[in-house]
């Protein structure tokens, strides 16, 4: 376990350092740098924008930056937002909270919505539940996220129900601790649905699909042969078999989660991480930018070692150390 | 197949159970969040005595109370003055932070802040200011002259650079300054220079008390940042109408009065009159709208094609839209009149299209040629109006509105091309002197609808004259790069946001400026009418005589009304949505609505 567990932590530190390279390459090739803004505002003085090009090092080559950027890393210090002029680190773990706090519960929300959807597409399949369900799958599918968060605004400003954005209202910190919680809670609902709502309709496939191959098993009609009762087969045996190739899905998931989060976030107003990942992006805040990358990455590779460690653990059949 | 009996009904119900579970607690819990909306207590007002040099404001008195809620669409990125570079913090800062002067928008003139009163030497050198006796930082300390001379030092400072000390060098020399009491700062420049008392009250001024320590150890522009705001808002130590009470990046930020502000109303009681001033940043300029039109913030600006919606709801959340008149930028598209070449020796611009674009004449006959009036029926629905100038008509008074101007009128246009040699071939396209077909590409970034819509229209407009333009999108940044770095461009569209001191756009202005567009950064003037231009800059800055500046200005504006280096464009009207309950509003033609934040209060029914 301790063996697989290095390994994988270990075989990760060269793909950072590539993806690294490649954000500072790309960096460089798109037109334009962090300064043109200050370049087109009248009122700057061309001296003040000279020393900015100096002090950020914009006049060199990419490569240049990137060994003055490799140099702070290696003594632990990812760099400053030229933006906020505050440690990138800082400004990460002001929004990483918000957003690991949606992603998991749209991942939770899609769990519980459809788990027991797929379940009952498999137990009445071609049934009209199926049917409804499958039409509902592929729909949900094919509308972007965006669109979505764009028709729950529109929800919540048309009936008053949910609030218009945000994590919390302007008299939450008036409020008591469980008015708090209910303040966060609130705020969360729009932005949970439509960020699970894609991964629904992708786990009810998963869900539905594996548990028809199981139904056909053969230790199904052992067990029904055996007189098992039919709903002990089913939720014990079948839904136990069925569940494990969710569990490898949900890594993947978490990275679908984050990127389809920073649209969601800029529609839905939601402080988090996809907020402050647009802005250094359009903005080309080169430090927060390959910072924000390598935290999806490290997140990306967290969830599908989270994943196979829950797959390990909930599968017997699977043994890390042989892999 | 399997067939499925009944048996399997019951269980499945069962598994159920717990999503449904889940949705309940979900709702119950969202339901409770809409059931607590808490109330915000009332602020604590501590009765400090007010400072002798108090600035009695001359509205009517109101009274204490309510909360003010605005909305941004971008947030602070920093609380210190010396490292703000955009619009957000400045506006940010400027709620806790004073300078010395303050550009009254309403007066359209230069008034008193933190200093009291200024005198101006006899050779115009040197201007002395006297300092409001009295008043205190937020956290009690006295404000005196050495919190001015610490700022100045600061912002002088080779550690820590920053954009005003290009503004305050003035004829190649910083500004001196220097303490003569307690209350009483000397300023002194190498030359005469009129703006001064409007540029010297950009800079908030900084208390010594808090921030000496970080200066001498170099750290002084780590001071201040959002991280202070959100960790320790008590460190953000300012004379303003506001403290910082709390920040909450990509939030809100929440400002509570200040208890030592030095302005009061006329029965004696200190400003502000709101309990709170409330800040949202919402990610999308929509969405603010959205939040105004459902009653949750108190102010917004309204764009023309929005009037008529946000109107729809006006009786129901009681706001009022008003119209404010044009809006204070500029729009225009220009051609690219730099001669030379670059590093590989290929020109900037063709020779022969640079002999069109520098001919005042072809320039003419362009903005003559362009249906500007059909643009603003069709695509403002009348919501917007010519712009003939290089100041915009909202800044009432500095722009000429007696300049040379361009109707729509393509006979008159064709004429002029005609004057020129230009001539018709056989296609109907237009041909120069050589034979050369016209055909001209222009840059934009396609930063709104609109530009798209104006560039169109303009494409159109100069075929009809024979004149082939293509319209290309960049990047913005990639437009940017290649009108101030690159020069490889034969015209662009672009705007300015203008100020409200003709000094802000010197580097538009001046042949040597960084945006003088169509040919930055002359070392020498290269036209005739572009020296006259600078001498007209500079005889506006070395004259105090207030109607001289304008007419200075005035005739800086005729002559690029006259060469038409930039073909203005148009101006859209401005909008902005304000609840009816607020008293003392005084909406100004440019700038902030709630520029006297610090005096308007609530109607006495709410």
């Amino acid at each position: 376990m301790a063996v697989f567990l290095i390994r994988r932590i270990l075989s990760a530190v060269p793909l950072l350092f590539g993806i690294s390279v490649l954000v500072f390459i790309l960096m460089a090739v798109a037109p334009g740098d962090f300064l043109d803004v200050a370049r087109s505002q009248e009122d700057i003085p061309a001296e003040y924008i000279e020393r900015m090009e100096e002090e950020f090092a914009l006049g060199e080559p990419w490569h240049t930056r990137y060994f003055i950027w490799l140099g702070n890393v290696v003594r632990g210090n990812l760099g400053e937002s030229w933006i906020y002029r505050v440690p990138v680190t800082e400004l990460l773990a002001q929004r990483v909270p918000a957003t690991l706090v949606l992603s998991a519960l749209s991942i939770l929300f899609a769990l519980c919505i459809a788990i027991p959807m797929g379940v009952l597409a498999a137990i009445y399949k071609d049934s009209v539940f199926d049917r409804i369900s499958s039409l509902f799958a592929y729909a949900a599918l094919s509308i972007p996220e965006f669109f979505l968060a764009l028709l729950a605004v529109m929800f919540a400003a048309q009936t008053g129900l949910f609030p218009i954005g945000g994590l919390s209202s302007v008299e939450h910190e008036f409020m008591s601790f469980w008015g708090r919680m209910a303040d966060y809670a609130h705020h969360l609902v729009l932005p949970t649905i439509v960020l699970g709502m894609g991964s629904v309709a992708s786990y009810m496939r998963i869900m539905r699909a594996n548990f028809l191959d199981y139904i056909r098993s053969d230790f199904v009609t052992t067990a029904r042969a055996k007189g098992v009762p039919e709903g002990r087969v089913m939720f014990v045996h079948v839904l136990r078999n069925a569940i494990n190739p969710l569990v490898s899905a949900s890594g993947f998931i978490l990275a679908t989660l984050l990127s389809g989060s920073i649209l969601v976030e800029n529609v839905m107003n939601y402080p988090g991480l996809g907020q402050l990942i647009f802005e250094a992006l359009m903005r080309q805040d080169e430090f927060v930018v390959v910072a924000a990358v390598m935290m999806g990455c490290i997140m990306l590779m967290l969830g599908n070692l989270i994943a196979d460690l829950l797959l390990a653990w909930s599968d017997p059949r699977i043994r890390l150390e042989k892999n | 197949m399997f067939q499925h009996n009944s048996g399997t009904a019951l269980p499945s119900q069962r598994t159920e159970i717990p999503f449904l579970l889940q949705v309940i607690l979900v709702l119950l819990l969202a339901l409770a969040g809409t059931g607590c909306k808490g109330e915000i207590p009332g602020v604590e007002r501590p009765e400090y005595s007010l400072p002798l040099d108090v600035d009695i404001s001359s509205n009517e008195p109101g009274r204490y109370g309510g909360i003010f809620v605005t909305a941004e669409s971008q947030q602070p990125r920093t609380f210190n003055p010396l490292v703000a570079e955009d619009a957000y913090s400045s506006e940010a800062i400027g709620r806790f932070l004073n300078g010395l002067t303050f550009y009254h928008p309403l007066k359209e003139e230069v008034v008193p802040e933190l200093a009291r009163s200024w005198e101006i030497s006899e050779d115009q050198k040197s201007i002395t200011m006297h300092l409001r006796r009295g008043v205190r930082w937020s956290d009690g300390e006295p404000f005196t002259a050495s919190d001015v001379m610490f700022t100045f030092k600061a912002l002088f400072d080779e550690r820590y650079p920053n954009r005003y000390q290009g503004q305050y060098t003035i004829a190649g020399e910083p500004i001196g300054y220097e303490k003569i009491d307690q209350y009483t700062v000397r300023f002194s420049t190498a030359r005469p220079y009129s703006p001064f008392l409007y540029v010297i009250g950009f800079i908030g001024i900084l208390p010594r008390h808090v921030l000496y320590d970080a200066y001498e150890q170099g750290e002084l522009l780590q001071k201040w940042s959002i991280r202070t705001a959100m960790h320790q808002p008590g460190e953000l130590v300012g004379t303003g109408p506001f403290s910082i009470r709390s920040f909450r990046p990509g939030q809100r930020i929440l400002y509570e009065p200040n208890p030592h502000y030095w302005r009061a109303d006329s029965k004696g009681r200190r400003l502000p009159y709101v309990d709170y001033l409330i800040t949202r940043y919402v990610q999308d300029r929509n969405t603010e709208t959205v939040l105004f039109v459902s009653g949750q913030i108190d102010v917004s600006a309204i764009t023309p094609g929005d009037v008529v919606g946000v109107n729809r709801n006006s009786e129901l959340h009681d706001y009022t839209v008003h119209h404010r008149g044009p809006a204070t930028g500029i729009r225009f598209i220009w051609f690219n009149q730099k001669p030379g070449t670059n590093e590989q020796g290929r020109p900037y611009v063709e020779p022969h299209k640079l002999e069109w674009f520098t001919n005042k004449k072809f320039r003419q006959a362009v903005l003559y040629g362009f249906n500007r009036e059909g643009l603003i029926s069709s695509v403002y629905f009348g919501r917007a109006e010519l712009l003939h100038s290089i100041i915009s008509p909202a800044n009432q008074r500095w722009y000429n509105p007696d300049v040379r101007k361009y109707p729509y009128d393509p006979d008159r246009a064709r004429e002029l091309l005609a004057s020129q040699g230009f001539v018709y071939g056989a296609d109907g396209n237009l041909l120069d002197q050589y034979g050369n077909a016209v055909v001209v590409d222009v840059y934009a970034s396609e930063g709104d609808d609109i530009t798209p819509q104006i560039l169109s229209t303009f494409r159109e407009n100069m075929r009809d004259l024979g004149i082939r333009v293509r319209v290309r999108y960049l990047d913005f940044g990639t437009l940017v790069a290649r009108i101030s770095r690159h020069f490889e461009y034969e015209a662009a569209m672009m705007g300015f946001t203008g100020g409200a001191d003709p000094s802000g756009g010197r580097a538009i202005y001046l042949s040597s400026g960084r945006l003088h567009l169509w040919n930055p950064g002359q070392e020498e003037p290269h036209t005739e009418w572009e020296s006259r231009v600078d001498q007209l800059v500079y005889a506006s800055e070395e004259t105090f005589d207030p109607d001289e500046r304008v007419e200075y200005v005035h005739r800086m504006q005729e002559i690029f009304s006259e060469e038409l280096p930039l073909l203005f464009l148009l101006t859209p009207h401005t909008y902005v949505g304000l609840k009816n309950k607020w008293r003392n509003v005084r909406i100004p033609s440019m700038g902030s609505v709630i520029w006297n934040i610090d005096e308007l209060y609530l109607e006495p029914e709410h």
